[in-house]
């Protein structure tokens, strides 16, 4: 891999969500995977950004995307989706929208020539790491664990734009999580909406949304939901209790980041996955591990 | 720059700069909105009234509130119009035109993220979070939550790095 690669962690994954960076840090080492933090990074804006202010959320993102090509980097990944869709859908209305690209740069004074490429973790994963070198590192096969898949929105849903995977029934971490041994399911919630930010500001609304997806998920007797994404894992997870009994599912549903089950696979210290921040545990062992 | 996009401030319609005049009412938007029961008007609803100049409707309406952002509609739309900036620009002409937001937690929050963000230039997670129930006016909103949270450590309580420089950059951004 020849590009230079930045990560761009952006707020959750310094806050609430640390677990999703230091299981991408500790596969990535065990892959070989390169990368830097990005220096001097700012927040994407999130949703309030771009909900109320149009131009504030270009040129948050603006700044980003001229930090890394600043700093030399070809790449930025992102593994929070909706920072990834923030960075991504900027970075493309920059290129198509010469006027607005003129304007935002002559009044935030940066300047960036369209160099940087952005990604988040799936599209990394499988484009650049590739099922090759997945296989290679992997220690403790996952066999025995039935996985259902969940990718949210924000990773496949940038409008006008070719997408990494299919938009309405990707596979790429399907086809991940099978490398590592464990079995996928199929369902259909893969890419429905869990109320991102509506978490927050409408409860029970996005808890309905998440009380269908964990529904589904527990209807087909998986062991774990697998995420790749902070909200998502965040709204599914930290009250699950109580959409649980708003929903009537019977039983807990261990919501994973795709990084902590993969650094399972690869025998990493569950200290550096940690596991144990998640509200529903998860203590699952491989059919294979000898703990 | 403020809390409304260019469009909006010059008093433009929402629809000028998008195609939302494209629209043949095939409705896929709405078959797909995870929260369409949650509106009042349902998307596709709002391309046709926009459509047609009848703005104010739309605009007194729950749905760009009750929007998630999740960019179903956008990524399904078969001409091209791009449903979930169009409720962003209707969120925007709202509180530009000072019609009441009838979800206040909604726009309560995204005030109290976006103040939060002026300060360092990254979120502090802990202080946004109180501030917000504090401008909401319910103190003890998902404190039960705040403490699970803390529990596991996922709470910091410390802020994060400040930027150099950040928080007058993005006050001359705003006074635009
Ligand atoms: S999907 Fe597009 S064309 Fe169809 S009703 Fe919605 S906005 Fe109109
Ligand atoms: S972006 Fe908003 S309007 Fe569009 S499908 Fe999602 S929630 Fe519905």
């Amino acid at each position: 891999m020849s590009s230079r690669i930045a990560l761009y962690p952006g707020c959750s994954l310094e806050g609430t969500s640390s677990s999703f960076e230091t299981s991408v840090a500790a596969v990535f080492e065990k892959l070989g995977i390169e990368y830097d933090t990005l220096k001097d990074w700012n927040c994407c804006g999130a949703t309030s950004a771009h909900a109320l202010d149009h131009e504030l959320y270009m040129a948050l993102n603006l700044r980003n995307l001229s930090l890394a090509e600043e700093q030399g980097y070809e790449e930025i990944f992102a593994p929070c989706a909706a920072c990834y869709h923030r960075l991504a859908s900027a970075n493309l209305e920059l290129s198509n929208n010469a006027d607005l690209a003129d304007a935002l740069k002559s009044e935030t004074g940066l300047n960036y020539r369209g160099s940087v490429k952005v990604r988040n973790v799936l599209d990394l994963l499988t484009n650049v790491v590739g099922r090759e070198r997945i296989e290679a590192a992997i220690e403790v096969p996952l066999s025995g664990i039935r996985v259902a898949c969940y990718y949210g929105c924000l990773n496949t849903r940038i409008p006008r734009s070719d997408c990494f995977d299919d938009r309405e029934y990707p596979m790429s971490m399907d086809r991940i999580v099978t490398a590592l041994g464990a079995e996928v399911i199929d369902w259909s919630y893969k890419t429905e909406c869990c109320g991102a930010s509506l978490f927050m500001t409408a409860p029970a609304a996005s808890a309905k949304l998440c009380g269908r997806i964990l529904k589904d998920a527990e209807a087909r007797d998986v062991n774990c939901i697998a995420v790749a994404c902070p909200l998502c894992q965040n709204n599914l997870d930290a009250k699950q209790e109580e959409i649980r009994a708003k929903a009537g599912i019977p039983r807990a549903i261990p919501v994973v980041f795709i990084t902590q089950l993969m650094g399972l696979a690869y025998g990493i210290d569950e200290r550096h996955l940690q596991l144990e921040s998640s509200i529903v545990p998860f203590n699952l062992k491989p059919a294979g591990a000898t703990t | 720059m403020s809390t409304e996009t260019n469009l909006a401030a010059k008093g433009g319609s929402v629809t000028e700069t998008d195609n939302a005049s494209l629209c043949y009412q095939c409705s896929r938007c709405s078959a797909g909105c995870p929260l369409a029961e949650e509106m009042d008007l349902l998307p596709h609803q709002v391309i046709h009234l926009l459509s047609l100049g009848e703005e104010d409707e739309v605009l007194r309406s729950n749905t760009m509130w009750m929007c998630a952002g999740c960019y179903t509609c956008a990524t399904r739309c078969p001409n091209d119009i791009d449903i979930t900036t169009i409720m962003d620009e209707a969120r925007a002409k709202a509180i530009a035109k000072g019609i009441k937001c009838p979800n206040p937690d909604v726009l309560t929050f995204h005030k109290s993220f976006l103040r939060d963000l002026g300060r360092r230039g990254r979120i502090f997670e802990m202080r946004m979070m109180a501030e917000n129930n504090i401008c909401k006016g319910k103190p003890f909103d998902n404190a039960d939550l705040g403490r699970k949270l803390f529990l596991k450590g996922r709470l910091k309580i410390f802020p994060p790095k400040s930027l150099r420089g950040f928080k007058r950059w993005m006050k001359e951004l705003l006074k635009r």
